[in-house]
């Protein structure tokens, strides 16, 4: 394990340039296939870093009603918390760069940081589109909490249950696949557990049909509207790098596998193929959740929202989790 | 899929042909004027746009010997678009200010007016050489 | 309430508008909201006056008649129509049969583009791109016909007064065919992509409201009075055209989805089926399309010497895609018309957002602000400034001047 100080530094460089960079190409890709599944051709896939290019050539704007330090802090914070979420995720095999000091549960307080971050700077820019955007993002936030926890909670629990010590873990769910675990009627439950968590990422990344704190037509942009330059170019980052982390977590969780591993192939070559598989797994949960749920629906209205998550959502997360309890139980008798 | 009737076709479209028209090109150039002096130099081909119908309106066509200087046209133009010019007897158009009813090409009795299929005629001077016909 | 009471008790107030990605033309709103209700409405249109009428007074009917293609970006036959029907009541031109006809057919088809537009438009505010993009590209087919038909895709500039200035010939008459039968297989589809979806159906279903008595004192007129259940439909009511020999009845929302609700789910059913509605009208019209001349008078200086001489004042009424539109035109005996006035049929179903709005989630806005196909160019008739400073006048203030002006007309 990597634990000496300079390593670390290393490794956290290594993690914020590969994440920075696999998040704006998943951004582009979700565009084409998004762009291809209503007809239409999309832009290049580098066009995020074109925009990021171009953003960050440009002024920064700060409005007159807005509270200055707030306002220009939000981003940064925002884009920081993003990244340290994949310091506590294992990324292609590779165990996490922190990973001594902290496990599941850290990183699902992280995960909130880089929306409380979105809040701070809608609430400090002084708009009413923002504030209003600023007020439904609090919201969407305690409505995709619940369901989040209950698919951490069925998961660790299996995993304890089982004897294993440290269920919490990002290495311990790692090294034991929960899929490997449970019999058939556990296996239905996990595979609904893992609808309810792809459908809590678009929430996450504020995407159609959960995109209500920046609803274009309604609030013009919401939380973001009077962002610009920069700070803006921050944001998107951070989007990008939320899209990475929010599929790392899912590949985490429910498919921890290393093809390498299975096929016996080891040193670089075995890494090289690892980091591959990692990128078509991300790349697949992205697609599922961002991009089909974002081109075939529309949006809601933001009672609905929390309607979704608190009653459809979390009622599937606990039947899900209820089946998994089951099965374990059937197993011991 | 229940409830999302939209989903199936959707995913049929991810694997079929984009209904985009590439024009000009397949994705916007870096400069367009760049491009299009490419174009002319033969160095990058132009993706052609929808063909226009048989009696399309575009820019106008004037047959200046045919024309008998009645001025009937500047009555019924309802853009001001033509102006008559008495030391010639002749008139001028002004293809910013004209609106394509072709009007004066239904009126003129000497079949002295005619729309052609050009409509790429988009410019920053109102009265550059290509926006005056006379 | 009074107003100093109701204004302690908002605690926020949202401007929307006068330019707004929920806004497709210029409008200004201003939301009194309780947190995601909306408490107050209020809404100042004339941001995109144009000056259009003054410019028509100035001009003889005939140039007129093309400018009237351009009072609305949507409608290209709509004004055209309403305008030389007034103008061929006052002059007394009987329109040749097959003029008729066409101009129905033509008519019809700009119907269907215009219903298939706002079913585009009405799915972006949903936040639902895939169905604004396949509505728009639907509607593609639609404006290719009406493009080899008239020679331009949005200001057709076929309407002439006294008939139509190009006929269908026998190959148009099959691409007719062809585009009718492409949107007959369509209907079914369109249907079910926009009242089978449960994410439409839980934005739209009860919500935006209009009441039948509501709709009947704001005197909402079209697809939105219709949708409230008002029987009315300016082409079964009043005929003009060749519609007198077609079978056209007002659509309203059937029983079956429910009934006439009055909501914007019932403005998406009515839209949909008048689309199936114009693909019949125009079959019937190419069925018994008849012989004959397309103009009253081919010579256009004989038209407009004809012009010249009238005097009296007509209205000319026309069912638009969005409601009745009107034009008020009044001739003196001279090349100029002496009085032209639109109403174009947003104007009557502008005061219907009130009750629509009110109690409803900022969320609604966008769809039901587009519920009722605003068309506010078409619209805004006047714009008040006095000293560089817009001014608002009262009932009173507009009785006045239009006395003033009647007295100034008489003289």
């Amino acid at each position: 394990m990597i634990e000496t100080l300079p390593a670390i530094l290393i490794g956290a460089v290594l993690v914020a340039v590969f994440s920075i960079i696999i998040g704006l190409l998943l951004m582009g890709f979700d565009r084409i296939v998004a762009a291809r599944m209503q007809a239409r051709i999309g832009p290049p896939l580098t066009q995020p870093f074109i925009d990021i290019r171009k953003l960050l050539a440009k002024e920064n704007v700060v409005p007159e009603n807005a509270i200055p330090w707030l306002f220009n802090l939000a981003p940064v914070i925002a884009l920081a918390s993003a990244i340290t979420i994949l310091f506590y995720l294992p990324i292609a095999g590779f165990a996490p760069v922190l990973s001594g000091g902290g496990d599941l549960i850290l990183v699902m307080y992280l995960l909130t940081l880089p929306a409380l971050a979105l809040v701070a700077g809608g609430f400090a820019s002084g708009s009413p589109y923002a504030t209003v955007g600023a007020q439904r993002e609090m919201v969407t936030m305690i409505a995709y909490e619940f369901p989040l926890a209950i698919v951490v909670v069925a998961i660790a629990w299996r995993l304890a249950a089982e004897g294993i010590s440290l269920p919490f873990s990002l290495a311990t769910i790692g090294a034991n696949p929960v899929w490997g675990l449970v019999g058939p009627l556990g296996a239905i439950g996990l595979l609904i557990l893992l609808v309810v968590l792809l459908i809590v990422t678009p929430a996450e990344l504020s995407r159609v049909p959960f995109d209500t704190p920046e609803a274009e037509t309604e609030l013009a942009g919401g939380i973001l509207v009077e962002y610009s330059g920069k700070n803006l170019a921050l944001f998107s980052l951070t989007q990008g790098v939320k899209t990475v982390a929010m599929a790392s977590l899912v590949v985490a969780l429910f498919f921890p596998y290393r093809l390498a591993a299975i096929a016996g192939i080891s040193g670089f070559l075995g890494a090289v193929i690892d980091l591959l598989f990692y990128i078509l797994l991300i790349t697949l949960v992205t697609f599922i959740s961002v991009s089909v749920i974002r081109v075939a629906m529309a949006r809601f209205r933001i009672n609905q929202v929390v309607s979704v998550y608190w009653i459809y959502l979390a009622i599937a997360g606990l039947g899900g989790l209820l089946l998994v309890m089951v099965d374990q139980i059937m197993g011991v008798v | 899929m229940a409830g999302l009737p939209l989903l199936p076709e959707l995913l049929r479209q991810l694997f079929s042909r984009p209904a985009t028209n590439t024009f000009p090109s397949r994705h916007l150039p870096s400069s367009v004027t760049g491009f299009l002096a490419k174009v002319a130099r033969g160095e990058a081909t132009i993706h052609p746009p929808v063909p226009t119908p048989p009696k399309f309106r575009g820019k106008i066509v004037y047959d200046r010997e045919a024309c008998i200087g009645c001025s009937l046209c500047l009555r019924v133009c309802p853009a001001h678009a033509i102006e008559f010019i008495p030391e010639t007897k002749r008139v001028r158009i002004y293809v910013t200010q004209c609106i394509f009813c072709s009007q004066c090409n239904d009126v003129c009795p000497k079949d002295a007016l005619h729309m052609s299929p050009e409509f790429l005629l988009a410019t920053e001077d109102r009265y550059a050489e290509s926006q005056i016909v006379e | 309430m009074s107003a100093e009471k109701t204004k302690k008790t908002i605690p926020y107030t949202v401007p929307i508008g006068p330019v707004h990605p929920a806004l497709k033309e210029p409008v200004m709103f201003t939301f009194g909201m309780e947190g995601e209700i909306v408490k107050t409405v209020d809404f100042a249109p004339g941001q995109t006056h144009r000056g259009i009428e003054w410019m028509g007074m100035r001009r003889n009917p005939v140039q007129i008649v093309h400018m009237t293609d351009r009072v609305c970006g949507i409608c290209g036959i709509v004004h055209s129509l309403s305008f030389a029907r007034a103008v061929e009541q006052i002059v007394g031109i009987e329109v040749p049969e097959r003029a008729d006809y066409i101009r129905t057919i033509l008519h019809e088809l700009e119907r269907i583009q215009s219903h298939l537009l706002w079913a585009g438009v009405a799915a972006h505010e949903l936040g639902f791109d895939s169905l604004f993009y396949l509505a728009w590209r639907v509607r593609e087919q639609s404006m290719d016909l009406i493009e080899n038909l008239t020679g331009n895709r949005v200001n057709y500039g076929i309407i002439q007064i006294g008939g139509v200035r190009r006929d269908i010939s026998s190959e148009q008459r099959s691409l007719i065919e062809k585009g009718l039968a492409y949107y007959q297989g369509l209907l079914d589809k369109m249907a079910t992509l926009f009242l089978e979806d449960s994410t439409v159906r839980m934005r739209c279903r009860d919500h935006g409201f209009l009441s039948e008595n509501d709709a009947r004192i704001l005197c909402a007129v079209g697809p939105t009075a219709r949708a409230s259940g008002l029987n009315m439909d300016v082409r079964q009511d009043y005929p003009y055209c060749a519609y007198g020999d077609l079978d056209v009845k007002a659509i309203l929302p059937p029983a079956e989805t429910g009934g006439p609700r009055g909501d914007v789910y019932d403005r998406i059913i009515v839209r949909l089926l008048e689309i199936g509605q114009s693909v019949e009208i125009i079959r019937q019209c190419l069925e018994s399309l008849p012989p004959g001349e397309i103009l009253w008078e081919p010579k256009m200086a004989k038209l407009l010497a004809a012009c010249k001489k009238a005097e009296g004042e007509a209205i000319g009424r026309v069912e638009a895609p969005r409601g009745e539109c009107m034009h008020y035109v009044r001739m003196a005996g001279k090349e100029a018309p002496e009085s032209w006035k639109i109403k174009a049929s947003s104007y009557s179903n502008l005061m219907s957002w009130i009750p629509m709005l009110q109690g409803e989630q900022l969320a609604d806005i966008p769809i039901i602000v587009a519920s009722i196909d605003p068309c506010l160019s078409c619209t805004d008739r006047v714009a008040v400034t006095r000293n560089g400073r817009s001014a608002i006048l009262t009932k009173e203030d507009l009785t006045r001047l239009s006395r003033e002006k009647t007295r100034r007309m008489m003289q």
